[in-house]
C-alpha cells in the first residue's frame, strides 16, 4: 500500500517533468521570437501573440478546407504568420517609430493589432475550439519513467531545440545577426554606419512572427486551436523572456524552462486551472527581486 | 424605450469605469491595464453579499468599495516599483491573476457557472426593480463620480498628479513623495471601478468571470483613449460612443456573432488609428 502510493507519486512526478519540458519548449520558441523583435525595436509587441493563431488557422485552412497536405499547411502557416507580422510593422509600428512615439504608444497600438487579428480570425473561422490533428487520440505514445509523451510532443521538443540552435547561429555568425544586434544597441549609430535599419527590422519582424506562427501550429497539433489562443501563449512567452532578461536570447530559453517547471510542478497539489496565476505570480516575484530578469546583461 | 434605457444604464456604468481609469492613465500617466479586475472585485463582493445575506445594496456597495480598495492597495504597492511599459505589463498580470481567481476559486465564486439571482437594490423598503428607476440610480452615481473626479483634478492634489505625469523626477527633487500620490489615485480609481461593478451586478442580476477579462480592460482603455486622455468629459464621450457603436453595427444587419467580433475588430482598429493619428484622443490633453 505504502509502496503503491510512492510509485504513483513517482509516476506523477515524471509526467509533470515531461509536461514541463514540452511547455518549456513552446515557451522557448515564443520567447525567442519575442526577444528577437524586442532586441531590435525595444518595445513590447503584444500583436505578436495573435500570430500564433494566424499560423495555426492557416494550417487549418490549408489542410481542412482546401485539402492540402500537412507539410504544405505548416509551410503556409509559417509564411503567412511571418507576412502578417511584417505587415503590422510596415503599416503600424514603422510610422509610429519614425515619429519617435513613446514605448507606451507602441504598446497600445500593438494591443490594437492583437485585438484586430484575433477578431478577424474569429469572424472567418468562428469562435469554436477545433483540433488540427486528424488522428486525435490515436497517436503513438512513448513511455518514459512512468510518464507518457505523444509523438506530437516529441516533435515539439525537437523543433524547439532546432529553432533555438538555428536562431543562435543566425544571430552569432551572420552579418544579419550582427546588424540586428547593432540596431538593438544603438539604432542611430547603426544608420550612420550604413545599415539599412528599416529593411533589417522588417526582416526581424518576419522571422520573429514566423517563429510565433510555428509555435502556434505545434500547439494546435498538440491540443487544439481557438482564436483566443494567442493571448495565453504570448503572456507565457513574455513572462519567460522577462524572467530571463528581456532581449537576452539565452535568458529567454532559461526563463521558458523555469516557467514551464514552475507552472507544472506548482499545480501538483492544486487544480491545473491555476497555471496562469502561478505564471504571473512568478513574474511579479522575479521582477520585485531582480527587476531586469535573472540573466540581465 | 426600454432598449434605450438599457443602453443608457450600460453607458452610465462604463462612464464610471472610464472616468476612474482616466484619473490613473490620463492624469497621472500610468498605463494601467487591469481596470476590469477591480470592476470584477466590486461585482463579486456585491453579488456574494446580496445573494448570501439580506443586507441592503448600499451596505454591500460600501463593502465592495472597501474590498476593491484593499486589493487596489496591494496591487498598487507592487506596481509602484515599475515604470512605463513594464508597469503596463505587470498590471496585465494582475488582471490575469484576478480573473483566474474568479474562475477557479469555485467554492466561493462558483467558477464559470457564475452567480445568478442577484436581487435588485431597494431603498427604504422600496425595490428599484424597473429599469427606469435603476437608470436614475446609475445617473446619480455617475454624477457623484464625475463630481469627485472634477474635485480631484482641480485640487492641488490633482496638479501634483499632472506634474508626476509630466516629470516625476523633477517633482521628487522638490520633495514630493510621488509614490504616495500614485498609490492614492490608484486606490481611488480601483474603488470607483468597484462602484461600477456593484451597479453592474445588481443590474444584470447575474455575473460570471467572462465579463472581467483582460479584453474588457483593453476595452475600457479604448474608451478613454477614444474620448481623450486627461479629460473627464472625454471619458464620458468615449463611453457613449463606444457603447453605442456595436448597437449601430447590429442595426446595419450583421448577424449576432459576427457583430460581436466586428465590435472587437473596430475597438482594435480605433486603438491603432488613434495611436497613429491622434494619440491624445478626441478632446484629450495628454499623449502617452
Amino acid at each position: 500500500m505504502e509502496e503503491g502510493v510512492h510509485r504513483k507519486e513517482m509516476e506523477i512526478a515524471s509526467q509533470l517533468f515531461i509536461n514541463s519540458i514540452i511547455a518549456g519548449a513552446i515557451y522557448t520558441m515564443i520567447a525567442l521570437g519575442f526577444n528577437l523583435i524586442f532586441g531590435a525595436v525595444r518595445f513590447f509587441d503584444m500583436g505578436f501573440g495573435a500570430l500564433t493563431a494566424v499560423g495555426a488557422y492557416s494550417v487549418f485552412f490549408v489542410t481542412r478546407e482546401i485539402g492540402g497536405s500537412v507539410m504544405m499547411g505548416v509551410l503556409a502557416g509559417i509564411v503567412v504568420a511571418g507576412l502578417v507580422g511584417h505587415g503590422a510593422y510596415r503599416m503600424v509600428y514603422a510610422p509610429l517609430r519614425k515619429r519617435k512615439a513613446s514605448d507606451m504608444v507602441l504598446l497600445v497600438a500593438s494591443l490594437g493589432v492583437f485585438t484586430v487579428l484575433q477578431a478577424v480570425i474569429a469572424m472567418l473561422f468562428t469562435n469554436q475550439f477545433r483540433v488540427l490533428s486528424q488522428s486525435a487520440g490515436l497517436e503513438r505514445t512513448f513511455h518514459i519513467g512512468g510518464g507518457v509523451i505523444t509523438e506530437t510532443q516529441s516533435i515539439i521538443f525537437g523543433v524547439g531545440v532546432f529553432v533555438s540552435l538555428a536562431l543562435f547561429l543566425l544571430l552569432s555568425y551572420t552579418l544579419f545577426g550582427k546588424q540586428v544586434r547593432a540596431i538593438g544597441d544603438d539604432e542611430e549609430a547603426a544608420v550612420i554606419v550604413g545599415i539599412n535599419t528599416s529593411r533589417i527590422i522588417g526582416t526581424v519582424f518576419f522571422v520573429g512572427s514566423a517563429i510565433a506562427g510555428l509555435a502556434g501550429i505545434l500547439v494546435g497539433y498538440d491540443t487544439g486551436i481557438e482564436p483566443t489562443m494567442g493571448l495565453g501563449l504570448l503572456l507565457k512567452g513574455v513572462i519567460a523572456s522577462i524572467i530571463g532578461g528581456v532581449g537576452n536570447v539565452y535568458g529567454g530559453v532559461a526563463g521558458a524552462f523555469l516557467l514551464g517547471f514552475a507552472e507544472n510542478f506548482g499545480i501538483w497539489k492544486i487544480s491545473g486551472e491555476w497555471k496562469d496565476a502561478i505564471a504571473f505570480a512568478l513574474l511579479i516575484v522575479v521582477l520585485l527581486v531582480r527587476p531586469k530578469g535573472i540573466f540581465q546583461r | 424605450m426600454e432598449y434605450l434605457i438599457h443602453l443608457s444604464i450600460l453607458i452610465g456604468i462604463y462612464a464610471i469605469l472610464a472616468v476612474s481609469l482616466n484619473l490613473v492613465v490620463g492624469y497621472t500617466g500610468l498605463l494601467s491595464i487591469t481596470h476590469a479586475a477591480f470592476f470584477g472585485v466590486g461585482a463579486y463582493v456585491t453579488a456574494l453579499l446580496m445573494v448570501n445575506t439580506d443586507i441592503n445594496f448600499f451596505v454591500a456597495l460600501l463593502a465592495a468599495v472597501a474590498g476593491a480598495a484593499c486589493v487596489g492597495a496591494a496591487v498598487g504597492i507592487v506596481l509602484s516599483r515599475f515604470k512605463g511599459d513594464y508597469y503596463a505589463l505587470v498590471s496585465f498580470g494582475f488582471n490575469i491573476i484576478v480573473f483566474s481567481i474568479f474562475l477557479n476559486w469555485q467554492s466561493v465564486t462558483r467558477g464559470p457557472l457564475g452567480i445568478p439571482g442577484i436581487p435588485r437594490p431597494s431603498l427604504f423598503g422600496y425595490s428599484l426593480s424597473s429599469n427606469s428607476e435603476f437608470l436614475v440610480l446609475v445617473a446619480i452615481f455617475v454624477a457623484v463620480v464625475y463630481a469627485l473626479s472634477w474635485l480631484i483634478t482641480r485640487s492641488s492634489f490633482g496638479r501634483v498628479l499632472k506634474a508626476i505625469r509630466e516629470d516625476e523626477d523633477a517633482l521628487r527633487v522638490f520633495g514630493y513623495r510621488t509614490h504616495h500620490y500614485k498609490l492614492t489615485i490608484f486606490i481611488a480609481a480601483a474603488s470607483l471601478a468597484a462602484v461600477a461593478g456593484a451597479l453592474f451586478a445588481v443590474y444584470i442580476t447575474f455575473i460570471d468571470p467572462s465579463t472581467f477579462t483582460l479584453t474588457e480592460s483593453i476595452f475600457i482603455l479604448a474608451l478613454i483613449i477614444f474620448g481623450g486622455l486627461g479629460s473627464i468629459e472625454g471619458s464620458l464621450v468615449g463611453a457613449v460612443a463606444l457603447v453605442l457603436l456595436p448597437e449601430v453595427l447590429r442595426f446595419v444587419g450583421f448577424p449576432g456573432e459576427v457583430a460581436a467580433q466586428m465590435r472587437q475588430a473596430v475597438y482594435g482598429m480605433l486603438l491603432i488609428l488613434f495611436m497613429l493619428y491622434r494619440p491624445q484622443g478626441l478632446i484629450g490633453e495628454y499623449k502617452l
